[in-house]
């Protein structure tokens, strides 16, 4: 029996470990295989991935196709109908850029979020349910699609949750899913 | 100064601790005293800070403006998370190398310039977080870019990282010593655990010197652009880094103080090293949890490097998580103290606050830390928990439940053992850890929740009213009020701890070391039952406990081996550990499954 303030002497690797040690090291190796067997298996069988092709964009040109879009897009009294399946989203300071937007319940969107100058966060949360929320890191010189589908109408709330500058608290955008 | 540096040495320099046996050099000690005292000082003005940043939080509060709260949660942020926990893990260098090898700390200059080189970063950065103007903003503790902070902060974040890399190298040289003149001698285990401890704080600080260098050069024009996602990957290498080394050296605590307070003693050589092994090669991929959502990065290299090299760390600390709690039953087994299956627990010295802070932060940070730091690492649940209030709640209970509160239970002792001042008002010392790490906890488990289940945002000074939408989280009042009287608890409970030692350093009697450490029974000298027990059990008698038991009574100096001692009560304790980890899990899980559909 030792100290760990004592150096061991003698052939300390060759001593026996205790049978329960033993079997919560096979209890850990095991959990460590299931924890990214999920996440991996999760990727292919999952329907919530933050996944998507990125591409290198400067945000003057982001901030292009953010106006293209917009113009292109019918502007209804909630907010804008995208023509297609894009959804282009600009952050900027301290706004959102492309929101307020109107969607369609059970329609696959691609989001492309991008920013025009500092990093933002894209946190959606549902109006009335706030536990149904997600963010993802919104950086500038970055275009990031990601692909999402709404089943249940409702307004959803955007929330830059990236600190970005004093009116960082400020900045919030909406769209509504409908039926 | 103030005689808080005099102790008796011999001719040599050395003096023997009559609690510990360790022969200590006064180079050593004056060295682990000055930068103990140091991150005290940075322990003290994070408080302070705590309080106001926590009370605007609390919106019922609601202390200071918005432009404020990012300034006061900066230097909170640098204060607790960089100053307090790197001046004290040099401190824990000095103390695994020198102290335990019973040696002088070598090149004691160059850690005396290294100190100097450190006050000066850590001070250029308080100043230029205080005196942000703009365009500059506050640079909170990431300072993401291409926003801008001040050029002195990036500079004296440099200045800082400069320091400490220079700080470990007479640790290193202690040890290279060690080795010159033992080459075949294996270091001892707390040896051993700094000695990772401080390679892993060397790839951090040379990541944050590569990170900060360029961002400095970038603020001042001489470079014109920096990529913003090159930035966020360079920068969690010390972001997250120098959070690995407060795990590394908040797990060499655990393994000193269970021993020296507890009288635990090594379950496994070969498993607790090996376990440290495994954070070597394996720890700093686990900065690749904060690129979970992030576009910059591929999802196969975000799940890689949250697979095969994130899990390596994780099996590592479940393997302490079973070493340490083994080592305090074996050795308090061994020693006849407490039968059954948890009466080592119960008999333990549970109004010692040395014991105490490190076993609540052994309990939290595995519960409350450890568990959600896998959940984040995960990719898709990243989703959930990526910059809202949870995020903070889960590094709280790493820095704070864990080692924060390990590192004062360590300060009680560095309180006792090397300033030789005995505790003022012993009742108060017995309650602090538990006031401290009961509020702490209910403070994480509100950010937490609040975090995932009602999205509140981090770094928001106010999430009760946003200016220009009716949209708002009032909804999450109730529990923002518990965060609130928590957190005030918890600034009671911490300030409790510096004013218990302010007075014990000044008002204190002198401590000889004699008297047992309360409730400890006849353990004064931890010695761990005598170091000469190589030879293994007959039998192997570890699953005939009885047997274990009476063998051990007649036999307490060291002539049984420890896994030939009973480890059931450990057992039980980690499978509860383990259960909660799945239904956590599981539950997170299905959590996520509720959203809507996020990704092709």
């Amino acid at each position: 029996m030792r100290s760990p303030l004592d150096a061991p002497e003698g052939d300390w690797w060759s001593e026996e470990v205790n049978r329960r040690e033993t079997i919560w090291l096979g209890i850990t190796g095991g959990w460590a295989a299931v924890l990214f067997g999920w996440m991996a298996g999760w990727t292919q069988i999952g329907d919530q991935n933050p996944t998507g092709p990125t591409e290198r964009i400067s945000p003057e040109r982001y901030q292009e196709k953010v106006t293209a879009y917009k113009e292109e897009a019918e502007d209804a009294e909630d907010g804008l109908i995208p023509p297609g399946e894009d959804v282009f989203i600009g952050a900027m300071r301290y706004n959102w850029d492309g929101l307020p937007a109107v969607l369609e319940a059970g329609k696959t969107y691609k989001f492309h979020i991008g920013s025009y100058d500092v990093q933002h966060g894209f946190s959606i949360r549902k109006g009335d349910t706030l536990s149904k929320q997600m963010s993802l890191q919104v950086l500038p010189e970055y275009e990031w699609v990601v692909e999402m589908e709404f089943d249940e109408p409702g307004t959803y709330h955007v929330v830059c949750n990236e600190f970005c500058g004093v009116g960082h608290r400020t900045m919030h955008g909406a769209f509504t899913v409908r039926e | 100064m103030l005689g808080l540096f005099d102790n008796d040495y011999d001719a040599d320099g050395f003096r023997t601790c009559s609690v510990t046996g360790l022969n200590i050099h006064r180079s050593a000690e004056n060295m682990v005293k000055l930068y103990g005292l140091t991150s005290v000082v940075a322990l003290l003005v994070g408080g302070i800070f705590a309080f106001f940043v926590a009370m605007t939080r609390w919106e019922a509060i609601g202390l200071v403006s918005p432009n404020d709260f990012y300034k006061f949660t900066s230097i909170h942020a640098w204060n607790l998370l960089i100053f307090w926990m790197i001046f004290m893990e040099i401190a824990i260098l000095y103390v695994g190398g020198p102290f335990v090898l019973g040696r002088k700390l070598a090149l004691e200059n160059v850690a005396k310039v290294a100190y100097g080189v450190m006050v000066a970063g850590a001070l250029l950065v308080n100043y230029a977080i205080w005196t942000t103007e703009q365009p500059n903003q506050a640079p909170l503790l990431t300072s993401y870019v291409p926003l801008p902070s001040s050029a002195d902060f990036y500079l004296g974040v440099v200045v800082f990282l400069v320091g400490a890399l220079v700080a470990a190298l007479p640790f290193l040289a202690t040890i290279w010593k060690e080795k010159r003149e033992k080459p075949d001698a294996t270091l001892p285990l707390i040896a051993f655990g700094a000695f990772i401890c401080s390679i892993v704080a060397a790839e951090a600080i040379v990541g944050g010197l590569i990170t900060f260098v360029p961002t400095y050069f970038w603020r001042i024009g001489v470079i014109e652009h920096l990529d913003p996602a090159w930035y966020r990957q360079m920068y969690w290498i010390v972001g997250h880094g120098t959070q690995q080394i407060n795990l590394l050296a908040m797990i060499t605590v655990w393994y000193f103080m269970t021993h020296v307070v507890g009288g635990a003693v090594v379950a496994s050589e070969k498993v607790s090293r090996t376990a440290f092994i495994l954070y070597l090669f394996f720890i700093n991929m686990g900065a690749a949890h904060h690129l979970m959502s992030d576009p910059g990065v591929s999802s196969a290299w975000r799940v890689w490097n949250t697979s095969y090299a994130a899990y390596g760390a994780v099996i590592a600390s479940m393997i302490h998580a079973f070493a340490i709690p083994a080592g305090l039953e074996v050795g308090r087994r061994a020693r006849n103290e407490g039968g059954g299956t948890f009466g080592w627990l119960w008999s333990a010295p549970w109004k010692d606050p040395g014991f105490s802070s490190t076993i609540l932060s052994i309990i939290m940070f595995g519960f409350l830390g450890g568990i959600t730091g896998v959940m984040m690492g995960q990719m898709q649940l990243n989703m959930t928990w990526h910059n809202t209030l949870a995020t903070p709640g889960h590094f709280h209970a790493t820095v704070v439940l864990g080692t924060t509160l390990a590192f004062m239970g360590l300060l009680y002792y560095v309180i006792r053992l090397l300033f030789g001042k005995d505790w003022v008002a012993k009742p108060l010392a017995t309650i602090q850890p538990y006031l401290y790490g009961g509020a702490m906890g209910l403070v994480c488990l509100m950010m937490m929740y609040l975090g995932v289940l009602y999205g509140v945002p981090r770094r928001h000074p106010s999430v009760m009213d946003i200016p220009g939408t009716a949209f708002d989280f009032s909804a999450a009042k109730p529990l923002f009020a518990i965060f609130g009287v928590s957190a005030i608890l918890a600034i009671v409970g911490g300030g409790l701890f510096l004013a218990l030692a302010l007075g014990a350093l000044f008002l204190g009697d002198d401590y000889e070391g004699e008297a047992a450490p309360t409730g400890a029974g006849p353990i004064v000298a931890a010695d761990g039952g005598g170091g000469t027990g190589e030879t293994p059990a007959e039998t192997d008698s570890a699953g005939d406990d009885a047997e274990a038991a009476e063998t051990a009574e007649d036999d307490d100096d060291g002539g049984l081996a420890a896994h030939a001692f009973s480890m059931r009560g450990t057992f039980l304790l980690t499978l509860v550990f383990f259960v909660t980890f799945v239904v956590m899990y599981a539950l997170n899980w299905y959590l996520l499954s509720q959203l809507w559909t996020i990704g092709g």
